[in-house]
């Protein structure tokens, strides 16, 4: 049971296209103050979901309840939004272009400007704010549109793909903004279909594939449940043992290491006292929580 | 609301203050006068020396009548037409032809042949040897009964330069008709009057009675509809470059997210419009300015011109119906701008919407002639024609206030009727992008969005 209410609620969400369904009976919840991701592959239906929710398109059937009402237009000033689809006015001043945004969003006057300033140095931009906006590299860009979606304060921030394209410093500068914006309260939406970043920064997360959803949950929980004896090793000879396929599911060579994921009749100490009867070299022998991704493929290969 | 404004406030801003406005302000006045003007002065250009021209006068009588008719002729007309008022610019064809054709007067230097003693067929070749060595342009024989007969005979190497024809047909019937005159024992003075042209005052007859009209005020709202013609298609292409520009770079989605498709529609089409307004603002300004130095300058050189008088509901109806052109027409391009992935193919798509307004603007010369016709009537009531037709039936024979009325009526009522539909259409079209949509994709958008 939650003590606080939900910010975002669908419930059997349908949405079709002529001749597809993109978005098939999803249900989902999305609490106050917390990362929710939504991860999926390219053409899953994530876009769809988050136009959906920010007013864009209508579902077909199903409900969406924001912020403790029924979705309406006016209830967009309080949602910011981060597209896949990047785009700006090429012609535009930066400043001008994030004074426009802004003024879409209700919020003018010294106030705008202010909060202009503030963002541009946060992330590095001040000098930038009188060029025009196709001067900038598109990592710049990138984090102007950023600013957009969180300018006005919203109490939910949507993150369609945020870290696409960036180099890896302002990915770890993009990351720590975000926390940053969960820290104050805000709700976030993360949708992504790299799995590697969802779970560092998420708290919940909802799995969608071809429409639907495979599982949802606290990320936490998901991975615990889903600890099902998972190994990684390195280790010299022990020939053929981890290919007996009653006691490994499946491996994976990841780095030096070897992954294994324990058959389901087998466990952790099995494995070893077999490994260590046949004469092998072991270095390294640590049970660990499974991946998103290993998770992600079993429950689609289940369903 | 407010959020209408910030995107009216953006596309204006945005546009009046680019370099593109600025140069189009200065140069459409200018492309148009030079579209109106050289291809006029060009037609009329006789490039090179004066006509050289021999003639064969087997009356004996004719030759300096006609010599000093060829040759002094054009000079007494332009003094003619100098104490009228300033010839405007001709933007009617009747005109624009009038123009052309006294610019076209050909000079000549004439030169009598002596044909006493030589047979007609000698002189003849003797001339056309002389015509295809490039020593004389034309030729012209005058036989003995010219005076009853009007037949004479014109030999040159260009006989199509009809121009030139036409001008020593007329003078040598000028010469034959005064020579007639003075057989029949008039005096040569009055043969001289009898050549006066007649000028006319025109009065426009209204329902407000008798008004002094020279007919400038049509010239004055022609250049307006001229004005309008340009500005629409020049808007209209603005808009749909706007909305496709937005479907291109993804700006959509985001916008989306912020206000209603139909604010960004209707800001788009506003903030464009008062563009255009601006523009045209600063165009009148600027003919007026113009109109109001120049006339000062020749009233200060002692000659006077009247300044075309318009009726001030002149300028209620010219707003009306610059604004009824621009909505039907804008509308339609921001249409055909959500259908489209690319201004290539918007260009292609547009073209039809083109032509529907250059063919309003043909009507112009038929309805002008005959005002009250059933084509000036119903291309008058037919909404993407009445912008410019209605404009010219109201200043050239004001129609009956029903009329229009009507064509008002029938006019916003499209308007409103395509920003319903298009405003559909652009829901959904902005956010489809990769192909160009098909009609029946179009139907159904309409009837689902």
């Amino acid at each position: 049971m939650e003590l606080t209410k939900p910010t975002l609620i669908l419930e059997h969400v349908t949405k079709r296209f002529s001749n597809f369904t993109a978005v098939s009976d999803l249900s989902l919840q999305v609490r106050p103050g917390r990362v929710f991701g939504l991860i999926g592959p390219n053409g899953a239906g994530k876009t769809t979901t988050i136009r959906m929710i920010v007013n864009i398109t209508v579902p077909d059937s199903g409900r969406i309840e924001l912020f403790g009402q029924r979705l309406s237009i006016t209830l967009q000033d309080r949602i910011g939004y981060l597209p896949e689809e990047r785009g700006l006015y090429r012609t535009m001043r930066v400043g001008e272009q994030l004074r426009f945004f802004a003024e879409l969003k209700d919020l003018r006057g010294t106030q705008a400007d202010d909060l202009i300033d503030i963002w541009l140095k946060k992330l590095g931009l001040s000098d930038w704010k009188h060029k025009r906006t196709k001067e900038l590299s598109k990592g710049m860009q990138q984090k102007i549109q950023f600013i957009i979606a969180v300018i006005h304060d919203p109490d939910l921030i949507i993150l369609d793909e945020p870290f696409s394209g960036l180099d890896p410093v302002n990915v770890q500068l993009m990351k720590e903004t975000i926390l940053e914006e969960k820290a104050k309260g805000k709700t976030i939406i993360l949708s992504t279909h790299q799995m590697e970043i969802a779970e560092k920064l998420c708290d919940d997360v909802c799995m969608i594939n071809h429409s639907r959803k495979v599982l949802d949950g606290r990320l936490r929980e998901i991975r615990r449940s889903f600890a099902r004896h998972a190994v990684a090793l390195q280790f010299e000879g022990g020939d053929g043992i981890i290919n007996d396929p009653d006691l490994v599911a499946n491996v994976r060579e990841s780095g030096d290491d070897t992954e294994v994921l324990l058959a389901p009749q087998a466990n952790a100490q099995l494995l070893l006292r077999r490994l260590v009867e046949s004469g092998a070299t072991i270095n390294k022998f640590e049970l660990v929580e499974p991946s998103l991704h290993d998770i992600f493929i079993e429950k689609v290969r289940e369903v | 609301m407010k959020k209408l404004l910030a995107i009216i406030k953006r596309e204006y801003l945005q546009r009046v203050r680019s370099r593109m406005f600025a140069v189009a302000t200065i140069l459409g006045p200018l492309m148009m006068t030079v579209f109106t003007v050289v291809p006029a002065y060009i037609a009329g250009i006789k490039p090179g020396t004066p006509t050289r021209i021999a003639v064969v006068d087997e009356t004996g009588r004719l030759y300096d009548r006609f010599r000093d008719a060829l040759v002094r002729s054009h000079d007494a007309e332009n003094e003619e037409s100098s104490d009228q008022k300033l010839p405007p610019i001709p933007t009617n064809s009747n005109q624009r032809i009038k123009m052309t054709g006294r610019l076209s007067e050909a000079r000549f230097s004439v030169e009598e042949i002596d044909h006493e003693g030589k047979s007609l067929q000698e002189i003849k070749s003797n001339l056309n040897e002389r015509v295809r060595t490039g020593d004389l342009d034309v030729y012209v024989i005058i036989p003995k009964d010219v005076l009853v007969s009007a037949k004479s005979e014109y030999y040159g190497r260009n006989t199509g330069d009809i121009f030139t024809r036409e001008t020593v047909e007329t003078r040598l019937t000028n010469a034959v008709r005064e020579q007639r005159l003075v057989d029949e024992k008039v005096s040569p003075k009055v043969v001289s009057e009898l050549d006066r042209r007649v000028n006319l005052t025109s009065t426009r007859v209204s329902d407000r009675g008798e008004e002094e009209d020279s007919g400038g005020g049509f010239y004055v709202v022609f250049a307006f509809g001229f004005a309008i013609y340009v500005t629409t298609m020049l808007y209209g292409q603005m808009v749909m470059g706007a909305v496709i520009e937005e479907k291109e770079t993804r700006i959509a989605e985001l916008l989306f997210s912020s206000t209603r498709s139909f604010s960004l529609m209707m800001g788009k089409l506003i903030g464009v419009s008062l563009v255009a307004l601006t523009q045209v603002v600063i165009w009148m300004l600027a003919f007026v300015l113009i109109s109001l130095v120049g006339a000062g300058m020749l009233a200060a050189h002692g000659k006077s011109i009247t300044l075309p008088h318009i009726a001030p509901m002149m300028f209620v109806y010219l707003g009306l119906y610059f604004t009824l052109g621009y909505f039907i027409y804008a509308t339609i391009y921001a249409l055909v701008g959500s259908m489209v992935t690319s201004i290539q193919e918007g260009g292609q798509l547009a073209l039809p919407i083109a032509l529907l307004l250059v063919t309003g603007f043909c009507l112009t010369f038929p309805i002008a002639r005959s005002p009250n016709s059933s084509l000036a009537f119903w291309a008058s009531m037919f909404p993407f024609f009445a912008p410019i037709t209605m404009l010219v039936r109201i200043v050239t024979e004001t129609p009956p206030f029903w009329q229009i009325a009507l064509s008002l009526a029938i006019g916003f009522s499209t308007v409103i009727g395509l920003i319903w539909i298009t405003a559909r259409i652009y829901r959904v079209g902005m956010l489809m992008t990769g192909k160009r949509a098909s009609i029946p994709e179009v139907m159904r958008w309409i009837r689902q969005a």
